[in-house]
């Protein structure tokens, strides 16, 4: 019996796929685990593998088709089938039905638009996804002019950053130009690349914070409208922009939030962190405010499990997690990625500040797994280094609660009777009160604004 | 000019005053009397009859060195250098060589006036045939005279008369030869490079440069030495690297010497750059005779520090 292969569902949110690139041609042979096509989710491209070894008998969605998770792509004749046969048979408009992939069983078990529909089966955290897919290193998905349209879509860079981006696989249109009329210098785009490294949400004053103040001179320096006076620009959403809308707006529109702010002191851990980062020296290890606060997140989340837990409505159950899978949202050029430190409770700092450090580029270049995208319990998004003092973060389902933290500054606050200077950071929880109680938000700022007082608590 | 004349006795010196009043500048100081009137001798104010009387000696075999009291004044014989100098070797296919140094001050010299201060290195530098020198330290000009004398075709040295009174250390050695058409490196760095030759060099680029560097800026600094041939290896190789360029020369901007430069290396250099090359140059007028105006006229340490910021975007 001949076998189907199907769209796969990649992530979490995909619903369709593209098919960007076929490996194979209609006549030829294709072993179980060899790439066959190009599929682009809404997230990024990826390579298909087929599950089946035999003779792709036909394809039934050319380059460049969409197709809707478990539709047929195209059908593989077994060694004892007639690849002519089958084609026949299915130009004839009668494709029977293949065994199902487990791809296409997830597909089938789930309405992957409807967040409530998250079976637990899949949304363990701990359970990889099936290896469906490997992520594909092809060119990031072409991003829609970003304010370069006021050029004719042309986009000025000095032969170098051409060649720099060209080199590191970035994309010029996501690269802010600092050069005159808005050019894009070598500068641009080693700042831009050493960005992706500063930029990670939870690095809060990473060793690279100087090159993010660079960058935003250097965006200061610019001047030049990105939009001139009198015209304006039309920009399709990417997909990526796409899926982000989506998920916002169904978990603003669907999770009734509510949020809770605490100020944490947190000059003995600012003394902390320096004298450690001064004997780790030699090793090159640096760390950063925001690796401490993850550490004390994830124990914090260990002691309050029901914030450790995703929430399915259609069963109406809550599952909670015995270990921190933490999400760390990352700010890219046109949109976010949340990749997600595992077991994250049972690192050390220096462990985070490695794994997130290399998570957090490897978002930036787009080039995360699958597995790396999904399965958090619980995200931190941290603005702290934007010079955000607070703000309120979105939840992402079926996640309950997400941590926003602000900036770490100079505050004069009162200490007895005496105003005095301490370094204080807010941060604020936005919690689903389906799931979660003020109360119960207010333990867990609690026990996490101990932890971050007197850091020393994190070794008990 | 001494130790060569010591080395090969058809070498000979000739020019106005070079003898008796042992060179307008004093360049030739005591040759006459080591030499004698055969080797050592005064011309006629023509530069065209004595010019074109060297490239007859050279072609004879011997080994003129012709000194022009400034290249302004070659512009009366061009005949002569482009015409015959440059060209009498290819037209006898090789049967006759020119081995012939033209030498004296180019540029602006303090206060000459427009008719006296031209800058001629393109006039001659676009010529194939001439090789065209320009040192821009003592150790240099010994280093390149020597072998601009020993060269088997016609040299224009270009010297400037505000650059004899400089001293460098200078290797004794009569042995000392630096070789035609290859740059000097002076400082290697990785941000820009400047360009520059000559007067220009000594005047305001390395003072520029120090400064850049001390506030910072890695400037990578080539004194050319030769203009032809042009050491476009070396040039390539280093605006590769840096990714900027910026030339300096008091040649003017339009059809001068930088503009030259540039588009010698335009085309292998393109995609490695990251801003424009930029040539700072003296303004497109004729030269004041009022030392104020010709000060403001020529490149400045000021406009070369601006040149330079503005390629590497600070």
């Amino acid at each position: 019996m001949p076998s189907e292969i199907t769209m796969p569902q990649l992530s979490d949110t995909m619903t369709e796929g593209t098919v960007v690139k076929w490996y194979k041609k209609e006549g030829e042979k294709v072993k179980s685990g060899e790439k066959v096509a190009d599929v682009e989710t809404d997230k990024a491209v990826m390579e298909m593998e087929s599950f089946d070894s035999g003779t792709i008998a036909v394809i039934l969605a050319p380059e460049g088709s969409k197709v809707p998770v478990g539709g047929s792509i195209a059908v593989v004749a077994s060694a004892k089938e007639d690849p002519g046969e089958v084609k026949k048979r299915y130009a004839s408009g009668a494709p029977k039905k293949a065994p199902a992939t487990s791809a296409q069983i997830k597909a089938e078990i789930r309405d992957p638009l409807s967040i409530e529909a998250e079976p637990a089966s899949l949304g363990d955290p701990h359970k990889k996804e099936p290896a469906t897919a490997s992520v594909a290193t092809i060119a990031p998905p072409k991003a829609g002019g970003n304010g370069h349209g006021s050029n004719g879509g042309r986009i000025f860079a000095s032969p170098l950053a051409r060649r720099i981006a060209e080199e590191n696989g970035l994309e010029l249109a996501s690269i802010t130009g600092s050069g005159p009329g808005g050019r894009i210098i070598q500068r641009d785009v080693l700042g831009f690349k050493r960005g992706a490294r500063s930029g990670a949400a939870i690095s809060g004053s990473s060793p690279e914070g100087d090159s993010q103040r660079t960058k935003a001179a250097a965006d200061l320096r610019s001047f030049a409208p990105k939009v001139a006076s009198g015209e304006k620009t039309v920009t399709a959403m990417t997909k990526m922009r796409q899926t982000i809308a989506n998920r916002l707006q169904q978990s603003m529109q669907t999770l009734p939030h509510f949020y809770e702010t605490v100020d944490i002191d947190i000059e003995s851990l600012v003394g902390l962190r320096e004298r450690v980062n001064k004997s780790l020296e030699k090793s090159g290890v640096r760390l950063s405010v925001g690796d401490f606060v993850a550490k004390a997140v994830a124990m914090t989340l260990l002691k309050h499990p029901s914030l450790n837990s995703h929430y399915n409505g259609q069963t109406a159950e809550v599952t909670s997690y015995g270990d921190v899978n933490l999400g760390m949202a990352v700010a890219l050029e046109n949109g976010l990625i949340v990749p997600v430190l595992r077991n994250i409770d049972k690192m050390g700092l220096a462990e985070i500040r490695a794994r997130s450090a290399d998570l957090v580029d490897r978002a930036r270049a787009q080039k995360l797994k699958q597995d790396e995208m999904t399965g958090a319990t619980f995200t931190v998004s941290n603005l702290g280094t934007h010079g955000i003092r607070q703000f309120t973060a979105i939840i992402n389902p079926p996640e309950v609660a997400i941590l926003a933290v602000g900036a770490a500054e100079k505050r004069a606050v009162v200490r007895g009777d005496a105003i005095v200077a301490r370094t204080i950071m807010s941060v604020t929880l936005s919690s689903d009160h389906r799931v979660v109680d003020g109360a119960a938000a207010a333990d867990f700022l609690k026990t996490l604004r101990a932890l971050l007082e007197e850091p020393g608590m994190m070794l008990v | 000019m001494t130790e060569e004349m010591e080395r090969d006795e058809n070498v000979f010196l000739m020019g106005e005053e070079v003898a008796q009043y042992n060179g307008a500048y004093k360049v030739s100081e005591g040759m006459l009397a080591k030499f004698g009137p055969r080797r050592v001798f005064d011309t006629p104010i023509s530069e065209a009859a004595f010019s074109g009387l060297g490239v007859g000696a050279a072609t004879m075999g011997l080994r003129p060195i012709i000194e022009f009291m400034s290249w302004s004044f070659t512009l009366v014989c061009l005949d002569q250098i482009v015409n015959n100098a440059a060209n009498v070797r290819y037209m006898s296919g090789g049967q006759y060589k020119v081995p012939i140094v033209f030498r004296g001050g180019n540029g602006i010299a303090h206060q000459l006036g427009a008719t006296h201060s031209h800058r001629v290195e393109t006039i001659y530098a676009r010529i194939p045939g001439l090789i065209v020198v320009s040192p821009s330290t003592a150790y240099d000009a010994k280093g390149l005279l020597k072998s601009s004398i020993r060269c088997n075709d016609p040299v224009i040295f270009l010297e400037s008369e505000k650059m004899l009174n400089e001293t460098s250390e200078v290797p004794d050695d009569p042995e000392f030869l630096l070789p035609l058409g290859v740059a000097n490196v002076e400082r290697e760095g990785s941000e820009v490079t400047v360009v520059s030759y000559g007067r220009t060099m000594q005047r305001v680029t390395r003072a520029a440069v120090k400064s850049l560097v001390d506030e910072g800026v890695d400037v990578e600094l080539i004194d050319l030495r030769t203009l032809r041939p042009l050491d476009t290896a070396t040039l390539v190789q280093s605006i590769q690297k840096t990714g900027r360029c910026v030339i300096v020369d008091e040649d003017y901007g339009y059809c001068g010497m930088g503009q030259a430069i540039m588009a010698s290396v335009y085309k292998r250099v393109f995609d490695y750059l990251d801003a424009p090359i930029a040539h700072v140059h003296s303004d497109e007028i004729p030269v004041p005779f009022n030392h104020y105006l010709e000060e403001a006229m020529m490149p400045s340490e000021e406009r070369v520090i601006a040149a330079v910021k503005d390629v590497c975007y600070r």
